[in-house]
């Protein structure tokens, strides 16, 4: 493990079950850094998703040379930074086979799980801990949220696709197999929840001192309500019980950061902040409908929860598979509707430009990180950030070479500023070394994993 | 692998084949009402041996058995248990494979068309296997719309208190799951409506305080013994069932907690109210007491009971009334429930049954949200999506409380306008200002979901209407029939070469799906029913010429042989498949109730709630109340 992990993993892995005390922060290296100790910059893992795939020869640069000389038209806009991206080609999807009815339906649900849902209880989640939600058990409890979820469209589609459950369609997070974590799409509820600026009077950062304890006491307290329940009633009990346990956490952490601010105020250096490291950016919440600006807001807020250290990991699903359509672009056509483009010439220029307003968005959050001092380089030189779709090609729903894009160093782990055209892996391999970028050792392979992606990582 | 694209089209070319064969199936045989079920399933017992078992294992079994597992498919398990709900999806998907003659595959040993006819009827009867069982249960978590309406009876507060949680699918489908942001909200919810409710230390109490609290200890008096009064009371109410002693045992440690730490009595109060509306007896329903039993299966006890019932019909907690029959015992008795329902029915509370389910069925929900060409309809503020919206939701409730047959829904000589809704309608002479009301219709194509501007606009592009897609809903969302999707690799109508269509309007355009064979089977079906309603523009106008200026031909004939030349006549059609309208409706409603998708032996159930319906002539209380008084309904499943 590497050493910026500076907690037990037995402590962090939250299990289920009401066996598990709250880990405090004080044993999770917080208190070592209040005494000055220097620990390592942590790395940040952040996801951002569009779905049907992309239109191949716009997105994939011709050979390595051309990655940065001159680089395809999908990735104009991250030009300014593309020495520290990384493209693979060759990374596979999951094969969906026993569920050929609904390519759609397990894009973004398999994105990130790099497995196939239960066959047999498909019409419930029943799936696999994706790779966020890993990540967020290990380094998750050592921030005061442990993930976060951003998405752009409200995760209410209906369409029934091989008798899976519905929620397959727009979720790409699961905490537990049966659990799939609803996404905000409210940038002012995420404004306010993560960084205080509410001025309701319920705010968490308002609490009651007692709160805690109280919280702690109805954890306890239902151990009666569980001993009666049936197993697959506990389970889901149990969850929720998780769910509040974060919220202690969460609470503990806004005393301890109210605790240093009011040390700082009286001349303690911060443990947290180096005085050369870029002040956190500014949120403006658009007043407008506009697509670009309120996903550049969400993008902003994801960029702030890493800047200050509230969360190391996030998902932002950009669009969803259904019916979405980008007005903004001088079209109405539906994005799905485009992507069965079958050579169209004009269909395809759509998707083109629908897949690069999707990567201008994810250009404007990298790009911004990489303009921010954090310790000796910027922030991005500590992040992870990968943008990608479920789909090669969503004119046959090609699932052979996934287009995606990692951006930053990972910390120094990962190797950048390169187009590796023959990749050989599928899409948990890729996961699985992401995560091992990161520091988290995996105790069995994730999804259809079968290795790393050792070119993928420096020093390989 | 030169053979896959080969067996695709094959599949496509067979849709049709695959729709008929699910429709046959989907309802029960012709005897099926005179034999007890025991007799079925002894008969189906017997035919699954020496019939289906052998068919598998003769055709099936070298590719998809134990030894070879083709596309992850293995029958050997179902064989072994084939009236388990696992085992039921893929006898349905033998059927539509073999149905379409895309299995066996053409290098393998062929069935004779007589036995494969007989191997498909065979398993439209495999439903009768499925023991009886009310299906998975898992204890619920409100919804956002039940959570904010229950925090309204409970404390009046509104329930928009609760609009910043994340938006949720009700009903069938529903996720039941959340995340730690989520919790954080309802603690947040919780402090807030605790500040809105209570006045702050020293003030005056509020009415609805006192209420809560009662009298408060005088000093020498027992300050816990008045606080566990206050427990008992106000979780039982929030919890929907009496507290246990151990539930109300760490209500008190909440209470001494404040107390140790120095808060006044109502402050203390406070944070033990605060304990009861984050604790999951409040934010799940749950059973009142431990539920065991030798079979696993349990009725719900009354408690639950009437939160499964108030939930479903008005989406919030049970009022006084449900609750003292609950104390009482008596609500699972058949009259009483019965009553209840009837009394639920006309209650205005039951507009929540639009809201969560029929809003989703008609798909007019996604009216608010939906992108249209601003330039091609400006008429499309958000005052007309309102009205589209509650001009649904006012004829579905009014069918409701009215106990209309299921035939109403279709045909109907009323419906509900205002001024912003009447200029579709061409009637904004008659109809002005902004209120909704009932009103007369003239136009017999009008009347009726299919004649409703929020459906057909919801059914359309941004910029044009989608024969298609209208066609589609009609079928799954109305009567209830599955249609495979589209095939990946075939265009859609737009992406047909330009030059060769330009001259062609949209209806002989769309007749090029039935030139095509791979995509004939299915767009016979469709399309039909989707150009019967081709009168009406892509926001619900009537019209007699299309986009391009052609004249419009509402004409058409089903497979079934029926011809229409209008709506309206397309409309009588489908209104006469009341059987099929009222099925589709059970299934959709029991589904939403129960959370869950159906399975199984909720098939059966569903075919034994059609008898008592059909014979009240298909009303839509009688409807309802089968629904909940089902079997499913009524019990649960605990092992």
């Amino acid at each position: 493990m590497r050493s910026n992990v500076l907690i037990n993993r037995r402590t962090c892995l939250r299990g289920f079950g009401v066996s598990l005390a709250l880990p405090l922060l004080e044993t999770m290296g917080w208190a070592d850094t209040l005494k000055g100790k220097v620990a390592k910059l942590p790395v940040r893992l952040g996801f951002m998703y569009m779905p049907h795939g992309v239109i191949m020869d716009q997105f994939w640069p011709t050979t390595p040379d051309d990655f940065l000389k001159s680089p395809p038209p999908a990735l104009q806009s991250l030009r300014p930074i593309l020495d520290q991206c990384l493209l693979m080609k060759g990374i596979s999807g999951v094969p969906i086979d026993p569920f050929q009815g609904a390519p759609h339906a397990l894009e973004l649900s398999t994105w990130l799980t790099a497995q196939l849902p239960d066959a047999d209880t498909r019409d419930r989640i029943n799936i696999a801990v994706s790779a966020d939600q890993i990540a967020a058990n290990y380094i998750g409890a050592m921030t005061s949220l442990p993930s976060l979820e951003l998405a752009t469209m409200p995760q209410t589609h209906k369409e029934n696709q091989a008798g899976l459950n519905e929620g397959y369609y727009s979720h790409c997070s699961f905490r537990s197999p049966t659990q799939a974590l609803p996404a905000e799409t409210n940038p002012r509820t995420v404004l306010n929840r993560l960084f205080g600026k509410s001025n309701l009077s319920g705010h968490l950062s308002q609490v009651d001192p007692l709160d805690r304890k109280m919280l702690d006491l109805v954890i306890d307290g239902a151990k009666d309500l569980r001993r009666k329940l049936p197993q697959s009633d506990q389970h889901k009990l149990d969850e929720y019980l998780d769910s509040i346990r974060a919220v202690e956490r969460r609470i503990a952490a806004i005393e301890y950061r109210q605790k240093e601010a009011a040390l700082e105020k009286a001349g303690v250096a911060s443990s947290k902040r180096n005085a050369s490291d870029s002040p956190p950016i500014e949120i403006k919440i658009p007043d407008g409908d506009k697509r670009s600006e309120y996903m550049q807001v969400m993008c902003d807020l994801n960029v702030l929860a890493f800047q200050t250290d509230t969360t190391r990991v996030s998902t932002y699903i950009g669009s969803t598979p259904n019916g979405v359509s980008y007005p903004e672009l001088g079209f109405d056509d539906q994005h799905h509707s485009q992507t069965h483009h079958n050579k169209d010439k004009e269909k395809i220029r759509k998707v083109a430009a629908i897949t690069k307003f999707n990567i201008d968005q994810f250009a404007y959050m990298v790009n911004k990180m990489a303009n921010l001092r954090e310790g000796d380089g910027s922030l991005l030189d500590n992040c992870i950030m990968m943008w990608g779709s479920g789909l090669e090609d969503g004119n046959k729903h090609a699932r052979e070479n996934l287009p995606f894009i990692i951006a930053g160093k990972g910390g120094g782990s990962i190797n950048t500023g390169r187009f590796l055209p023959n990749t050989k892996g599928n899409q948990g391999d890729l996961l699985s070394t992401l995560l091992a970028c990161v520091g988290i050792p995996l105790e069995r392979p994730l999804g259809i994993a079968t290795k790393q992606i050792s070119e993928m990582k420096a020093n390989a | 692998m030169t053979l896959k694209p080969k067996r695709r089209s094959r599949l496509r070319f067979n849709g049709l084949k695959v729709i008929a064969a699910l429709l046959i199936f989907s309802g029960p045989p012709a005897s099926a009402e005179h034999k007890d079920l025991e007799t079925l399933k002894k008969e189906t017992e017997e035919i699954f041996n020496e019939k289906v078992a052998p068919f598998v294992k003769s055709y099936c079994g070298d590719c998809h058995g134990q030894r070879r597992q083709r596309g992850g498919i293995n029958f050997l398990p179902a064989l072994d248990s084939p009236g388990k709900p696992m085992s039921s999806r893929l006898w349905k998907k033998a059927l539509a494979n073999v149905s379409a003659h895309d299995m066996p595959p053409e290098d393998a040993d062929q069935p004779s068309e007589n036995e494969r006819q007989q191997f498909l009827s065979w398993i439209g009867q495999l439903k009768y296997l499925s023991p009886k069982d009310p299906g998975p249960f898992v204890i619920r978590r409100l919804t956002k719309m039940e959570y904010g309406n229950t925090l309204h009876d409970l404390l009046g507060v509104d329930p928009s208190v609760a609009s910043e949680l994340p938006d949720e699918v009700p009903g069938e489908g529903y996720l039941n799951s959340l995340s730690p942001m989520q919790s954080e909200q309802y603690l947040e919810i919780a402090n807030e409506i605790l500040s809105q409710t209570l006045t702050p230390n020293g003030k005056p109490p509020t009415v609805a305080q006192q209420h809560l609290f009662g009298e408060a200890p005088k000093p020498g008096d027992d300050a816990r013994a008045s606080a566990r009064k206050v427990a008992i009371s106000f979780a039982r109410q929030a919890y929907r069932r009496p507290a246990s002693d151990a539930e109300i045992g760490v209500l008190i440690r909440v209470f001494d907690l404040a107390t140790e730490n120095q808060l006044t009595y109502p402050d203390a109060l406070r944070l033990m109210l605060k304990a009861i509306l984050v604790s999951p007896q409040f934010v799940f329903i749950t059973p009142a007491t431990e539920a065991s039993n030798e079979s696993g299966i349990v009725p719900l006890d009354d408690y639950q009971l009437a939160s499964r019932l108030s939930y479903f019909l008005w989406a919030t907690m049970p009022d006084s009334e449900l609750s003292k029959l609950a104390d009482q015992g008596k609500l699972h008795e058949p009259t009483i429930l019965k009553d209840q329902v009837a009394r639920m029915l006309t209650d205005k509370r039951a507009r929540a049954l639009f809201d969560g389910f029929g809003a989703q069925w008609l798909a007019v929900g996604e009216i608010k949200t939906k992108t249209f060409d601003p330039r091609k309809f400006p008429l499309i503020t958000p005052g007309m999506r309102q009205a589209m919206y509650d001009e649904a939701r006012l004829f579905f409730e009014d069918s409701v409380r009215q106990n209309h047959s299921v035939v109403r829904l279709i045909e109907s000589d009323s419906t509900f306008l205002n001024g912003t809704l009447a200029k579709l309608y061409g009637m904004e002479k008659a109809v002005t200002g902004p209120e909704m009301r009932q009103v007369k219709l003239t136009n017999p194509n009008r009347g009726g979901i299919l004649g409703m501007p929020g459906v057909l606009a919801t059914t359309s592009f941004p910029n044009r209407t989608s024969p298609v897609k209208r066609g589609v809903w009609v079928l799954e969302q109305i009567l209830g029939e599955h249609i495979p999707p589209p095939p990946a690799n075939v265009p859609l109508l737009e992406d047909q070469d330009q030059k060769d269509i330009s001259n062609l309007t949209l209806r002989e355009r769309n007749e090029l799906h039935q030139v095509n064979a791979t995509c004939a089977n299915c767009h016979k079906i469709l399309d039909p029913i989707g150009f019967g309603l081709e009168n009406f523009d892509a926001i619900g106008r009537w019209r007699e010429k299309d986009d391009a200026g052609g004249a419009i031909d509402p004409s058409g004939q089903l497979p079934s042989g029926e011809t229409f030349s209008s709506p309206k006549e397309l409309k009588t059609i489908i209104a006469a498949r009341k059987d099929d309208l009222a099925r589709n409706l059970t299934r959709k409603l029991l589904a939403y109730a129960l959370c869950r998708q159906l399975e199984g032996y909720d098939e059966i159930v569903v075919d034994q709630l059609m008898e008592p319906i059909a014979k009240d002539g298909y009303r839509l209380q009688t409807l309802i109340t089968q629904v909940i008084t089902s079997y499913p309904f009524l019990n649960r499943r605990i092992k």
